[in-house]
């Protein structure tokens, strides 16, 4: 058994991927059972992102980008395959341990925003802070609300706010604990093409500035041709991992 | 490296914060509604229940003369150390003369502070009514029943001589607490002072006595001497409490106490059903969050004491306001019930407020656990997939949580295992019942959609569509239509049950005393004057000694072994007619048949551990006679007719000295009738039944008011299982408007589907809440409450309505919006 805080695979494995990776996957497979037999969601995913670097998943509706992202990210775990995310191998991590290791350094960006409805913008930007158990967490809030735009709005609840601004609000929610990795799950796609454009601006705009690793499923090449490389999965397979 | 994990403070800290924040969405406001109004409902009744059964003891303090009652052939002057008013008396039969005149009495001598409890009315003459007033006559003075002056042609200012003494008449007594204890061949009463019955050297070692010693006080003071007293007391002593002192009362506050602990556990039930409904809305609508916090880095273990923070604090908050909600109702509500008892009894103590917000807090504890588990265990993934459920729990672990603490808390509730047990038997074997049930009237409302049209027929496929939801929710309705009408039931049967104990025509006389040679001139002044009078029973004294050759004390049981039963001289009867309000249960009545058996009534025997074929002697005068049991009867004390534990088969009793007795009914307006048969007979004793009948007419009254109340408030605790039942569905029935306004439909056809739909969740949740009912009240009102059994042919008609009415209105208030709301708006709420 490999112990747990080993940075990385374990010696004889085939170590074909770069050793220095934030995210690590290898030989990364999906499996789920469905009436009519399983159903290969992913299958042989490698990759691995080093850190400050950007990386887009793109690929066609039901081609497993978000399955791979929920993976890497830690929220579920493989068939088969490994990985690794901040130098801990995810496999030898039950559920709880996974929550552990991302409390602070992971940050997530949704397509649904996923805003808490009952807290004010500002809160919402607090809630990773707090659960980090940061000091200075008020404070950090209204400074990533200002870094977005939106200390105006810093009462209003989400109800209150545009698409637009509920996704900067879930930006800065995503940044504000100083995470070594963001993952953003299609982060345009409940928005209209100009609030997208601006979405997308501020995000590599903070990312560039903190020097984030950043993970972003997308099915739009205009955002995908922002990151540094891109990976294209077609039916949960690498059909192409390219420089953008 | 292993990451820390969160402190538990900061998890409390973020759990309060959060719970602070959705208070202002109002989140809360469901769950909280739930707990405050069955908390509330929980502790009125409680608080109710626990007012009307003070005041029932107070009412039988007044029937006995004291709260505790000691009773001893020799004088106790140890007791325990008490903070209770205390009186003395001694009792003892004396011959009372006046002239040639002489009757046997039965003199009580008394301080200055008997009785204990109740009042005593002292009158001029006989036949008045008399004015409450002291027992205490005053030195050289007594105060007699009436009885007693036609058989020394004496009046009230009269001189009579006891033993060596004579003294001044001074007062009737028409009516003293404990009358109805020794009613049968008492000797006329006499009331001396204790401190002149040394004067009259009656008492002369030897002399049998009883010492009676009363007390008065404050339940806990009461309980304290009682369970204090008890161990030193031996087998000629008895220790007798308020509820017990009086035969007719008896029953009537066995069955009130059943069904004040009836309501508390159905007012809990519904309340854990309200609570339970209501959290499992609540964890739903948090699965989002509870996602998002898991992404954030929270554990299991964070995410488990930050939503037990949050439902403790709720708890809390919502139990004290319940609690403080049914301290306020129950005091109004008394005030205007029982104005008089409330003034005395105690004001609320801290016992009570605690209980409450305890069995609040183990109520949402227990109902929310299921929900809970499975809000904790929600996967992370969920933030990418909004349709994946929280990993299983497996279902053992989270119903073996509920099942212990709730079981828990009703066993605390109803005082009693076995009531719990059959409770909680009956209520799962009618889970299974219902949910089979209520999926085979969803069958046949399909069968009833095909027939209807338009929205009526819309609402129907809404249910059909929801089969799973549907049966969720019927089921949630008829429980809570069921439990109410059961206690409904018990009430109606109850309170009809009592009326019936005191009809009308019931005697409100007993002449007791008739001689042999009197049988037929008595028989002969009541024909005339037209009153309706009982048979006349032969009264023949007697003492049980034997069973089947043994003396009965080596045949009890040790709890037995100080039966008063045996120490006692018993009225033994017989008769060829079994007597009105008894019924056989056992063997079979003698009838006309001249043979050595006898009759007994069912309580003795199973006091005294008898059984059909047992052999008993009795010791009557120098004789002792022997009888074999034929038959056991069920005897209705309550009935105020002549009553006999024991009776003869005809030709064993028929030689030996007896006396007769009969219940007579003396119509107010004939009560002129009394004195003259006083003069005609002047060796027959005549008890006036009438005060003690309408005593317990208004305990009775006071009971089912009482009782009457409590289920007022359990409506309400049904009302909220139904409203968070409604309030459950509120989100999915919600995105389904919005869906079909997007579509087009018409708000009216909508609002008249969703009405549809709630009327024939009503009408099926009342016919199958009438089924239970029917079944349960079968199966509890004779174990429990010795009723008859019957069908009740009005509920089938009433149920259903009312279940219409009910879930009707309310799922009409609590959903009409849902039809108004633009549906852009609708869409953007749901996000």
């Amino acid at each position: 058994m490999t112990p747990p805080d080993s940075p990385r695979f374990p010696a004889g494995a085939p170590s074909a991927l770069p050793a220095d990776g934030v995210v690590i996957a290898r030989a990364l497979s999906q499996r789920v059972a469905t009436a009519d037999g399983e159903l290969a969601i992913l299958s042989d995913v490698d990759l691995a992102v080093a850190a400050g670097e950007t990386l887009a998943i793109t690929g066609a509706s039901g081609s497993g980008k978000s399955t791979l992202l929920g993976l890497l990210a830690g929220l579920d775990h493989p068939t088969s395959g490994k990985i690794v995310l901040l130098g801990q191998r995810l496999d030898a991590l039950d559920e709880d341990a996974r929550a552990r290791l991302r409390a602070g350094r992971i940050g997530f960006v949704f397509q649904s925003f996923q805003l808490l409805p009952a807290l004010t913008a500002l809160e919402n930007i607090l809630l990773p802070l707090e659960l980090a158990g940061r000091t200075d967490a008020r404070e950090r809030a209204a400074h990533w609300l200002e870094r977005v735009g939106l200390a105006a709005r810093a009462a209003h609840t989400p109800r209150q706010l545009s698409g637009g601004e509920q996704q900067r609000i879930a930006i800065a929610r995503a940044f504000a604990t100083d995470p070594q990795v963001v993952f953003a799950d299609e982060p345009t796609g409940n928005l209209d093409a100009d609030t997208g454009a601006r979405i997308i601006e501020l995000l590599f705009d903070l990312n560039a500035r903190a020097g984030t690793t950043l993970v972003l499923v997308t099915h739009d090449d205009a955002l995908a041709s922002r990151c540094q490389r891109r990976l294209r999965l077609v039916a949960g397979r690498v059909a192409e991992a390219m420089p953008a | 490296m292993k990451r820390p994990t969160i402190p538990l403070a900061r998890m409390l800290q973020l759990g309060l914060w959060l719970l602070r924040r959705e208070r202002a969405s109002g989140e809360w406001r469901v769950l909280l509604l739930a707990l405050v109004i069955g908390v509330g409902s929980v502790s009125t009744t409680g608080f109710l229940g626990d007012r009307f059964k003070r005041a029932m003891s107070e009412e039988g303090a007044r029937f006995l003369g004291a709260d505790l009652l000691v009773t001893s052939p020799r004088p106790i002057d140890a007791w325990p150390a008490h903070r209770l008013t205390q009186s003395h008396a001694l009792e003892f039969a004396s011959m009372v003369s006046r002239g040639d005149a002489f009757q046997l009495a039965t003199v009580r001598a008394i301080d200055a502070r008997y009785p204990a409890r109740g009042t005593v009315k002292i009158a001029a003459q006989p036949f008045e009514p008399g004015v409450p007033g002291r027992a205490l006559p005053p030195p050289g003075a007594i105060h007699v029943d009436q009885e007693l002056l036609p058989l020394l042609n004496a009046r009230v200012g009269d001189r009579v001589q006891i033993g060596a003494a004579s003294f001044l008449i001074a007062g009737v007594v028409t009516e003293e607490p404990g009358q109805l204890g020794g009613v049968f061949g008492l000797a006329p009463r006499v009331f001396l002072r204790a401190d002149d019955v040394a004067q009259a050297e009656v008492l002369q070692p030897g002399s049998r006595v009883t010492y009676l010693y009363q007390f008065a006080g404050d339940g806990r003071a009461l309980a304290a001497f009682t369970a204090a007293l008890k161990p030193r007391l031996d087998r000629t002593q008895r220790l007798i409490g308020a509820r017990e002192g009086v035969e007719t009362l008896r029953g009537a506050f066995a069955n009130a106490d059943r069904y004040i602990q009836l309501t508390a556990l159905i007012s809990l039930l519904l309340a854990v059903a309200a609570i339970a409904i209501a959290a499992h809305r609540h964890a739903v609508r948090h699965y989002d969050q509870a996602a998002l916090l898991r992404c954030m880095g929270a554990t299991t273990a964070d995410l488990r004491t930050l939503y037990i923070a949050q439902l403790a604090t709720l708890g809390v908050i919502g139990s004290l306001a319940g609690v403080a909600l049914g301290a306020l109702l129950q005091a109004s509500l008394a005030h205007l019930l029982l104005p008089d008892a409330v003034a005395r009894l105690p004001a609320l103590g801290a016992t009570p407020v605690l209980a409450g917000v305890a069995s609040g807090l183990l109520a949402l504890a227990g109902a929310s656990a299921p929900a809970l588990l499975r809000l904790v265990r929600v996967p992370p993934l969920r933030v990418l997939r909004r349709d994946l459920p929280p990993l299983p729990v497996a279902a053992w672990i989270s119903a073996l949580v509920s099942a212990s603490l709730l079981l828990a808390l009703t066993a605390w509730y109803a005082g009693e295992i076995k009531l719990v047990g059959i409770f909680l038997g009956a209520l799962a074997a009618l889970g299974l019942v219902l949910a089979l049930l209520a999926q085979l009237a969803l069958g046949l409302g399909r069968g009833v959609q095909k027939l209807s049209y338009g929205p009526l027929r819309f609402g129907l496929a809404q249910l059909l569509r929801h089969r799973f939801d549907s049966t969720l929710q019927l089921g949630a309705f008829t429980l809570a239509l069921f439990l109410v009408a059961l206690l409904a039931l018990v009430r109606s049967d109850l309170v009809d049950g009592w009326r019936q104990q005191l009809p009308a025509d019931a005697p409100n006389h007993f002449l007791v005393n008739i001689a042999p040679h009197q049988q037929q001139a008595v028989a002969e002044f009541l024909a005339r004057h037209r009153l309706a009078a009982s048979e006349l029973y032969p009264m023949v004294r007697g003492r049980l000694v034997t069973k089947n050759g043994q003396p009965i004390e080596a045949t009890l049981p040790p709890e037995q072994a100080d039966a008063s039963t045996l120490r006692r001289e018993l009225n033994l009867s017989h008769t060829v007619t079994l007597p009105a309000n008894n019924r056989v249960v056992a063997g079979q009545w003698f009838g006309q048949r001249r043979a050595a058996e006898i009759s007994i009534e069912a309580g003795m025997a199973e006091r005294l551990g008898l059984a059909l074929g047992d052999e008993l002697g009795f010791v009557i005068g120098d004789q002792t006679i022997r009888a074999a049991i034929t038959s056991i009867r069920s005897v209705k004390w309550d009935s105020m007719q002549p009553n006999f534990f024991v009776i003869f088969a005809a030709g064993q009793l028929d030689a030996l000295p007896a006396s007769y007795l009969a219940g007579v009914r003396v119509p107010d307006a004939a009560s002129g009738v009394l004195p003259e048969f006083v003069r005609s007979f002047p060796g027959v004793t005549v008890l006036a039944l009438d005060k003690l009948i309408a005593q317990v007419g208004a305990v009775f009254g006071q009971i089912i008011s009482a009782i009457q109340l409590l289920l007022g408030f359990l409506l309400a605790a049904g009302m909220a299982v139904v409203v968070a039942t409604l309030l459950a569905s509120l989100d999915a029935r919600q995105q389904e408007a919005v869906l079909l306004r997007t579509l087009g439909a018409q708000r009216a056809y909508l609002a008249k589907g969703l009405l549809s739909e709630f009327v024939a969740l009503g009408v099926l949740a009342g016919l199958l809440a009438t089924v239970c009912a029917e079944i349960a009240m079968a199966l509890i009102a004779e174990r429990l409450f010795d009723l008859p059994l019957k069908l009740h042919p009005w509920l089938w008609l009433a149920l259903p309505a009312a279940g219409a009415l009910l879930v009707g209105a309310s799922g009409w208030l609590t959903t009409r919006h849902i039809t108004r709301v633009p549906p852009m708006q609708s869409i953007r709420a749901l996000g």
